[in-house]
């Protein structure tokens, strides 16, 4: 599903320049939990962009399901990661004054998809994560718990086989992050490939395999 | 997706009412200065050129003056002077001459009953009505048999007409020309006149049928005469024919400079059209410098909501937004709040020139305020210039910050 190989990644600033990723290579099949571990710096969040098609690597080949990605346009990676890859962050990253429900219906506008579809389509996300009653409010008016359910649902909105989660459970209390966790882990069996960044190595047990990161490189 | 559009645009709008209100002044002024300018330059330009009209219209005046060349054996100084029949045989000579008067000129004393005034009297034919625009309120102009019979009949200016008559009916009443009696055949109708030549405007004289004129006084040789072309765009060669013929019949150079004095009101009227073009558009860049700013203003502010909503585009480029989207989101805002404003500029301005019209007018009519500065209206040219103006910079006031939101670097915008 994901064939990353001698990726790196150059940062310049001025004079300096700052290897941030030196040779990546690392597969993650189709259907696998993976967690990306590291201390700070150690490239993961360099990483988790170049492979949820935000970020273009310096060098180095990628190919995410079958397509070769590396050099695509700006715009050309738009679809792909519009239609392959849900993004969780972990501050939500939720639009301030729309609705959970046009929260959700964002990336099936963005992929053109017609009203009738979207209508159909929130209102199953809503079912989904529970909170078809709470459609019509804002985020600020949602528990911490309740943003992440609404940006879960919008991140599966095109039902896209890749979902990416940096640090999911990081802003949550424990309860509602083991509600987080109880999803993915269902969207998993399910069969959907997760990437997820975690700080947490209790959080990271419960994936299948762990990717360590250390100053740019894999370690194991 | 276009209802989704106005959605988001009016909550946007109305979730900060002072800057919103404050970002729409800027263009609801600006598109209201450019709409009055617009529109004020216009009537003036119309109305000046209105007022020159009355002097007539399309037609060239040309006086007799005197050599100054040497030509045949006369040294130069010699007076050049036309009979009114040697202008009237012009036509069959010359052509492309649609209407043709000789003209005498001469200050006599008018009276009836006791009143009495030393007014300009002019003797004419009756191409002349036409050329000048001497059109009768009341009555008739003199017409080919007043010219036949010689006839004493006078057709009078409407100002002479009160100032002689009050108001009471002039026509078929009889005056005194120099003590001589004439009878009063027509009154001109009211017109407003900026030029004129040879003695007072046409409001204050009297015309007379030159025939009449030439026997009564003993004129010989005409004060001037005016001539229209068919065609006004060849004012310039038929004048040169003329002048061709008249230096071989009077003796003069053809070369002659100034032999014969030409006042081309068409030539005139190109400048003075040229001129006033100049001034709308003089009027229309301040208007525009003035919708500038407001343009700048919606720039500015919309450069501030996009450095807001950074992480709101980060977001959304995240779930697969293009860089177009984005451009076209902020663009078409900026847009909308434009033309939003435009609209209200125009609705302002439009209520403003209705009241205008409203108004009492100040002054006698056509000849006070509106008679100079005309009614201000908006007109297809006010219109589509205002609209090409607003959009000009809108679209530049909206690319610039949409371009900018575009631009915005995904992770970076997350990371905030």
């Amino acid at each position: 599903m994901i064939e990353l190989d001698g990726i790196t990644k150059v940062y310049r600033t001025g004079s300096q320049s700052l290897e941030a990723l030196r040779g990546i290579s690392l597969g993650i099949g189709k259907g696998e939990f993976v967690s990306i571990m590291g201390p700070s710096g150690s490239g993961k969040s360099t990483l988790m962009n170049i492979v949820g098609c935000l970020d273009t690597p310096t060098s180095g080949s990628y190919v995410l399901d079958g397509d070769k990605v590396a050099g695509l346009t700006f715009d050309e990676l738009a679809a792909v990661r519009g239609r392959k890859i849900g993004f969780v962050f972990q501050n939500f990253n939720l639009l301030p004054y729309a609705t959970a429900w046009e929260n959700i219906e964002l990336p099936l506008l963005f992929d053109g998809k017609n009203g009738r579809r979207r209508r159909e389509r929130v209102s199953e996300l809503l079912n989904a994560v529970g909170l078809y009653d709470w459609r019509d409010h804002r985020p600020t008016e949602l528990s911490g718990g309740q943003q992440q359910r609404i940006a879960l649902a919008r991140a599966l909105a095109n039902d896209p086989p890749i979902l990416l989660a940096d640090e999911p459970t990081g802003n949550l209390d424990s309860r509602s992050g083991e509600e987080i966790m109880a999803i993915l882990i269902d969207l998993w069996r399910g069969g959907r490939t997760i990437v997820m960044v975690t700080h947490n190595d209790h959080i990271a047990a419960r994936s299948e395999r762990v990717i360590r990161l250390f100053d740019g490189q894999v370690v194991d | 997706m276009i209802a989704i559009f106005f959605r988001n645009f009016f909550r946007d709008l109305v979730r900060q009412p002072l800057r919103t209100a404050l970002t729409l002044s800027g263009v609801v002024w600006g598109t209201f200065s450019v709409v009055l300018l617009l529109a004020f330059g216009d009537s003036v330009s119309k109305a000046q050129i209105k007022r020159f009209h009355g002097m007539g219209q399309g037609i060239v005046l040309v006086f007799p003056a005197r050599t100054t060349l040497p030509w045949q054996g006369f040294l130069r100084g010699k007076a050049v002077r036309i009979t009114p029949e040697e202008v009237e045989s012009i036509p069959g000579k010359v052509p492309g001459i649609e209407l043709i008067s000789p003209e005498f000129v001469g200050s006599r004393l008018i009276r009836f009953g006791r009143r009495e005034y030393r007014n300009t009297v002019r003797g004419v034919n009756p191409q002349f009505e036409l050329m000048r625009n001497t059109i009768a309120a009341r009555g008739r102009f003199l017409d080919p048999e007043d010219m036949a019979g010689r006839k004493r009949v006078c057709f009078i200016g409407n100002v002479l007409a009160s100032d002689l008559f009050g108001t009471d009916e002039p026509v078929g009443r009889t005056i005194l020309v120099d003590s001589v009696p004439f009878t009063v055949i027509g009154v001109m109708m009211t017109k407003l006149q900026s030029s004129n030549y040879n003695g007072q405007r046409d409001e204050r004289c009297a015309f007379i049928p030159w025939t009449t004129y030439a026997s009564l006084y003993g004129s010989k040789y005409v004060s001037n005469f005016i001539f229209r072309p068919i065609d006004a765009s060849r004012s310039k060669a038929a004048m040169e024919d003329i002048k061709g013929l008249l230096a071989k019949l009077l003796g003069f150079s053809p070369a002659d400079p100034d032999a014969l004095g030409v006042w081309d009101t068409l030539e005139f009227e190109k400048q003075f059209t040229t001129f006033f073009l100049a001034f709308t558009i003089f009027l229309g860049v301040i208007g525009t410098f003035t919708l500038l700013v407001g343009g700048v203003g919606v720039a500015s502010i919309m450069r501030v909501v996009v450095d807001e909503r950074t992480r709101e585009i980060g977001v959304k480029l995240a779930v697969g937004a293009r860089r177009r989207t984005i451009l076209w989101q902020f663009f078409s805002e900026s847009l909308a709040i434009m033309l939003l404003g435009g609209l209200a500029g125009f609705g302002l301005a439009a209520a403003v020139l209705q009241a205008l019209r409203a108004l009492p007018q100040s002054g006698s009519g056509d000849l006070g305020f509106t008679g100079f500065v005309g009614l201000p209206v908006l007109n297809p040219l006010v219109v589509v210039s205002t609209i090409f103006i607003l959009l000009v910079i809108g679209v530049a006031a909206g690319l610039i910050p949409a371009r900018t939101a575009a631009s915005t670097d995904p992770i970076e915008a997350l990371r905030k």
